[in-house]
């Protein structure tokens, strides 16, 4: 990568229009970014990854071993995928991959060899995911995502192993990189696409418009984390607002990412509000994989590295 | 740049048509061929190809919490209960396993699905004949005294083995469709579930 969106031009025959366009892209992509909110993104993926797969280490025979629940085949997809976990046929198999993918996760949490262990991570859980996709959830989506954005950029060059073995060696401290850009842009953009494909789907049902969503997400009785019902049934008022909060926070976030006057705000907003959305949803994995997206934009560091 | 501007541009392309093509609404041909020509076989293996389109919840009978019992058909035993006392996420894959079960009356998924929960809980029932059914915890309505709901059974097959071979003979629920040969339509079996849906 060479070159610089702020770099002098001789002349620049491109119409006015296009030329802001293509400088605005420059800029949103390639401009040099601090590596510290990518690092904090990589800690905490790697913490959820860890979460997540602890979520599958106890029953992972019972569905995937020798005579296991979920048949290779499974079709839960549209387009049937190839998994490496399918092709481990023997139990020893399946634990050596297994432990494979813990181990990645450890290694991207403390940043041990990042540049490897991100992408190893992100493999590996995919696989795992296609082995089993009746089994997957919005939070392993979020995971899936997270981990590629990591395998684009330098997410262990700061508060990471990789980073106090090589200032052990001399090394000198990291610079503003380009591709820690390219990444944080990965982020914020799946954060978005995230949102509003969710929010798209909302308004396809009558219960977000009716103001009656919170009160059948309370209604779940076996995997609700808290019991709202009664709070619910006391006051129509209450449930149609936490619904319509919910519905106006995913406006709010999903547009404001984009606006320099408003990123940090919802964002600090989001890593507050997701988890929240989660709880009440049943869904807490996801609330914090969201939460992990909004991280970078509501990073409150060096205004000059992350933030232009 | 130039190289690193063309593929950001093709994922983002990719990314707005994976959204694009997996909406519980479906898609048009045009999006789904060119998703699947140019995008799925990369973005699926990466498990990028997603739709992202998470409602939280519809209301509908499908949303409401789901769980899987296997028994030792027409036997007397405590049931296989899963999730059972598993909890957090994963208790939610069992879950997910199961919504995906019973609600699967116009896929052909319930099917290997369910013949694959039976044989993989052969072992642990101690019998190679057994019945599976998805349960379903009805939605609490608003408007109704409060009451643990009681569950209702969506759908149930026996699953058996027979000279090796895996035989799923399905017993009731929406669900119901000829698969796996040989299939014999039966009775329900009895149990403490009710047959029908009663969820909002």
């Amino acid at each position: 990568m060479s070159g610089s969106p702020s770099s002098p031009r001789v002349a620049d025959h491109r119409p006015a229009g296009l030329a802001a366009l293509g400088d605005a892209w420059l800029a949103f992509w390639f401009t040099a970014a601090d590596p510290r909110p990518l690092a904090a993104v990589r800690m905490l993926t790697g913490l959820l990854g860890l979460a997540l797969a602890a979520s599958y280490a106890a029953d992972l025979e019972t569905w995937f071993g020798p005579g296991g629940m979920i048949p290779p085949s499974d079709s839960g997809r549209t387009t049937p995928t190839v998994s490496l976990f399918a092709v481990a046929s023997s139990s020893l198999a399946l634990k050596t991959l297994f432990g494979a993918l813990v181990a990645a996760f450890v290694a991207v949490t403390f940043g041990l060899a990042s540049r490897l262990a991100c992408p190893v991570a992100a493999v590996l859980w995919a696989a795992l995911l296609n082995r089993g996709p009746v089994l997957a959830g919005p939070a392993d989506d979020c995971l899936a995502v997270l981990l590629w954005c990591l395998a684009v950029g330098p997410s262990g060059v700061v508060w990471s192993l990789d980073r106090w073995i090589g200032g052990r060696r001399g090394a000198p401290p990291p610079a503003p990189s380009p591709w820690a850009r390219v990444a944080l842009g990965l982020v914020r953009v799946h954060a978005v696409a995230i949102t509003a494909g969710m929010l798209l789907a909302q308004l396809k049902g009558d219960v977000w418009w009716d103001g009656t969503a919170a009160w059948w997400l309370a209604a779940r009785s076996q995997s609700r984390l808290v019991d709202l019902t009664g709070v619910f049934r006391g006051s129509e008022y209450l449930m149609n607002l936490v619904t319509h909060a919910i519905v106006g926070f995913e406006i709010l976030f999903a547009g404001g990412l984009w606006f320099d006057a408003t990123r940090r705000l919802v964002a600090r907003a989001g890593i507050v509000a997701w988890p929240l959305i989660g709880v009440l949803a049943g869904e807490p994995f996801w609330g914090l994989a969201m939460a992990i997206f909004c991280v970078p934009d509501g990073w409150g560091g060096d205004p000059s590295g992350y933030h232009r | 740049m130039a190289m690193a501007s063309v593929v950001l541009a093709v994922y983002l392309v990719g990314l707005l048509l994976a959204m694009a093509g997996n909406t519980v609404s479906g898609s048009s041909t045009l999006v789904t061929t060119i998703k699947q020509r140019l995008f799925s076989p990369w973005m699926g293996p990466a498990w990028l190809d997603l739709g992202f389109d998470h409602p939280l919840t519809y209301g509908l009978p499908e949303d409401a919490d789901h769980g899987l019992e296997v028994r030792r058909f027409e036997r007397e035993g405590d049931p296989l209960r899963l999730p059972g006392d598993r909890t957090g996420e994963r208790a939610a894959r069992w879950r997910r396993l199961a919504r995906r079960i019973a609600s699967a009356a116009s896929e052909e998924t319930a099917v290997p699905l369910a013949a694959g929960v039976g044989q993989g809980a052969f072992e642990a029932m101690g019998e190679a004949d057994v019945s599976v059914r998805a349960v379903r915890w009805p939605l609490e309505e608003r408007a109704a005294p409060p009451q643990a709901p009681r569950p209702v059974k969506p759908y149930e097959a026996r699953v058996r083995r027979i000279d090796g071979e895996i035989q799923l003979i399905e017993l009731g629920g929406a669900a119901k469709r000829g698969e796996l040969a040989p299939v014999l339509r039966d009775q329900p079996a009895g149990g403490d579930t009710a047959d029908e849906e009663t969820a909002p």
